[in-house]
C-alpha cells in the first residue's frame, strides 16, 4: 500500500452506518456534525438496488442528516454511467422504486442487462428472460454483488447470487458496478481531487466498504453496527467471511464500535476475539 | 438392473455376453431421432441404460411420458439424480428441505423432511421464485454445518419455448451467497456414472455414453473413463455454447 498523506477526503457508507431502515444509528447525526467542522472533504456512497437518490435524500434528511444531493454516489448513478457510455438499451432487473434514476433511458426492445436486487423481477420467467438476452450476447451489468442483506424478519439474498446464476449459466461475467469494486470507489473520489491515499472509507461491510477501499489504497474503517453485528453468528459457517474479516483486521487494525470514537481519535486495536464479546 | 436384465419382451433373451454398452439421456430420445433409433438400439446386443438428470419428474412419471413417446423403457432402466440422492440423505441421516418441482415430492415420499438439516436442490421450474430461493438459503445459514445437495449442476437445457436456467444457476447461487460448495449428485459427478455402471455390471472402459451436452454428458463420461458420443439435438449448438469449457 502506497504511504498515507494527510486526510483529505472521507467516503461514509449509508445503510447499516448512518442508518438502518428508518433510523438513524445512535449518535451518527452528531459524528457527521463533527466530521462536518473538519477541513475534509465528506462524500456518501452507498450501494443501494432499491431507492433513488431523490429517495434517499428524503430519507436522510427525515432523520435530520444535513447531506446534499451532489454529496452522494450510489450504484444506481454508476450503472446508468455505464449503460450511456455503453449506448445500450437495458432489461432493467431493479426495483421500481429505483427507475426514477434511469429516466430517459430507451429500454425498449433490449440488448443489455441491468441486474440489482429486484425480488419482484426474480423468478423463474424473467430470469430465463434475462438469461437469453445474454445468451444472444447482451452484456450483464450488475448494480453489486452482495450477498445477502439484513430484513426485519432476518436475513434476505442480496443481488449477488441471481447475478452469479446467470453467469453460470451463460459463461460470461458481469460488469460490477458498485462496491467494492475499483471504479467505484475511484469514481466517488473523482469529485473530490484527491487521491485514494488522502481518503477513508467508512462503513459497516468488511468486504464491500473496507475491502474494496483497501483494494485502490485507501484506508478502510469498519464500524460495528449494522451488517457488523450479523457477521459474528455467521463467521463459524462462512469459511471465506472468516478469513475476509481476519483479513482485513489483520491489514488495517482498526475497528471501530461506532462513528464517534473515530472522530475523538479513539484507536480501538480489537481481534477477532474481543470482537466475539460484543455479541 | 440393466436394460437386458430388467426388460421382458422380445429380443430380451437373446442378448447375450455384450461386449460395449450404452447410456443415453432420455432427453436425446424424446428430442431427437425418435423411435426409430431407439428400437435399432434396443434390438442390437447392447445393455442400455438410460442416465439422466431429470429432475423435475419422477421416474414413474418420466417413463410413463417416454412410452407415450412411443418408446419402449422401463422404470428400472433408469437411473436419475433423485433416487441417488435419498440413498445419500438415508446414509448421512440427513432430513432435507427441499426446492423441488411437485412432479418429484414422491421421490422423497420414505424421506424424514422434518426439522431440516440440509437442503435438496432440483429445477424446480416456477417454483424457483425469490421466495423459495430465499426459505432455502436461510434453512442453509441456520445450519453450523451447511449441506447443500443439487440434482445436477447443468446450466440450461431446452424446452419447446426455448432455452431454460437448469439448477446449476441456482445452485450457484446459494453457494454464493452462503459462501459454502453444493454436492452435486447426477451427471457430471463420477459416482452417478459409475452407479449406472454398476446396475449394468459393467467397466466404464466397456460402455459408451450418448447426450447432447458436452460438459454434462460428454465431458461427464469421458472423464469416468467412458467414451461418448454428442447428438446434434437439444441444446447441441452448432458454435461453441456457453459454458461448454470443461467445468470440474
Amino acid at each position: 500500500m502506497a504511504a498515507r498523506r494527510a486526510l483529505k477526503a472521507v467516503l461514509v457508507d449509508l445503510s447499516g452506518t448512518l442508518h438502518i431502515e428508518d433510523a438513524a444509528v445512535p449518535g451518527a447525526q452528531e459524528a457527521l456534525k463533527r466530521l462536518r467542522s473538519t477541513s475534509v472533504m465528506v462524500r456518501f456512497v452507498t450501494n443501494t438496488t432499491k431507492e433513488s437518490k431523490q429517495d434517499l435524500l428524503e430519507r436522510l434528511k427525515k432523520l435530520e442528516f444535513d447531506i446534499s444531493e451532489d454529496e452522494i454516489f450510489t450504484s444506481l448513478t454508476a450503472a446508468r454511467s455505464l449503460v450511456e457510455q455503453k449506448q445500450v438499451r437495458p432489461m432493467l432487473l431493479i426495483d421500481d422504486r429505483a427507475l426514477p434514476d434511469f429516466k430517459g433511458i430507451q429500454t425498449s426492445d433490449p440488448n443489455a442487462v441491468v441486474i440489482g436486487l429486484a425480488p419482484e423481477h426474480f423468478h423463474y420467467q424473467i430470469l430465463n428472460q434475462a438469461f437469453r438476452l445474454l445468451l444472444d450476447g447482451a452484456p450483464l451489468i450488475a448494480i453489486h454483488k452482495g450477498r445477502y442483506y439484513k430484513r426485519k424478519d432476518g436475513l434476505a439474498l442480496g443481488p449477488g447470487p441471481f447475478v452469479t446464476a446467470l453467469e453460470y449459466a451463460t459463461d460470461t461475467k458481469a460488469t460490477v458496478v458498485g462496491k467494492p469494486e475499483r471504479t467505484f470507489f475511484l469514481e466517488a473520489l473523482r469529485g473530490t481531487g484527491c487521491e485514494p491515499e488522502e481518503a477513508v472509507m467508512i462503513g459497516d461491510d468488511c468486504r464491500d466498504d473496507v475491502g474494496g477501499a483497501q483494494n485502490v489504497g485507501m484506508l478502510g474503517i469498519l464500524v460495528k453496527t449494522g451488517m457488523y453485528l450479523l457477521y459474528k453468528p455467521f463467521l463459524k459457517q462462512d469459511g471465506r467471511l472468516h478469513n475476509y474479516l481476519k483479513n482485513v483486521l489483520c491489514r488495517n487494525g482498526r475497528v471501530l464500535s461506532t462513528l464517534i470514537p473515530f472522530l475523538s481519535q479513539s484507536k480501538n486495536k480489537m481481534g477477532l476475539e474481543s470482537q466475539g464479546k460484543r455479541q | 438392473m440393466g436394460a437386458a436384465q430388467g426388460r421382458a419382451g422380445p429380443g430380451a433373451s437373446q442378448r447375450k455376453g455384450p461386449t460395449s454398452q450404452a447410456l443415453k439421456d432420455e432427453k436425446d430420445l424424446a428430442l431427437g431421432e425418435g423411435e426409430g433409433k431407439d428400437s435399432g438400439l434396443k434390438q442390437s446386443q447392447l445393455k442400455v441404460r438410460f442416465c439422466t438428470n431429470e429432475s423435475q419428474k419422477s421416474r414413474g412419471e418420466l417413463v410413463r411420458l417416454l412410452r407415450r413417446l412411443g418408446f419402449d423403457i422401463s422404470e428400472g432402466e433408469v437411473t436419475a439424480p433423485a433416487p441417488a440422492a435419498c440413498q445419500i440423505l438415508k446414509e448421512r441421516g440427513l432430513r432435507p428441505h427441499l426446492l423441488i418441482h411437485d412432479g418429484l415430492r414422491s421421490e422423497f415420499d420414505q424421506i424424514d423432511v422434518s426439522n431440516p438439516n440440509c437442503v435438496v436442490l432440483a429445477d424446480a421450474g416456477e417454483g424457483l421464485s425469490y421466495q423459495n430461493m430465499n426459505k432455502a438459503f436461510q434453512v442453509l445459514m441456520e445450519l453450523e454445518k451447511p449441506v447443500l445437495v443439487s440434482l445436477g449442476k447443468g446450466r440450461y437445457y431446452k424446452e419447446t419455448s426455448g432455452l431454460m436456467l437448469d439448477v446449476g444457476a441456482y445452485m450457484r447461487a446459494l453457494e454464493y451467497a452462503c459462501g459454502i460448495k453444493a454436492e452435486v449428485v447426477g451427471k457430471p459427478s463420477p459416482e452417478f456414472f459409475k452407479s449406472a455402471l454398476q446396475a449394468m455390471g459393467l467397466e466404464a472402459h466397456q460402455a459408451i455414453m450418448i447426450g447432447d451436452d458436452i460438459v454434462v454428458d460428454v465431458g461427464g463420461a469421458q472423464r469416468c473413463g467412458m467414451r461418448a458420443l454428442q447428438v446434434r439435438t437439444g441444446k447441441f449448438r452448432s458454435v461453441p455454447a456457453a459454458g461448454s469449457e470443461s467445468d470440474s
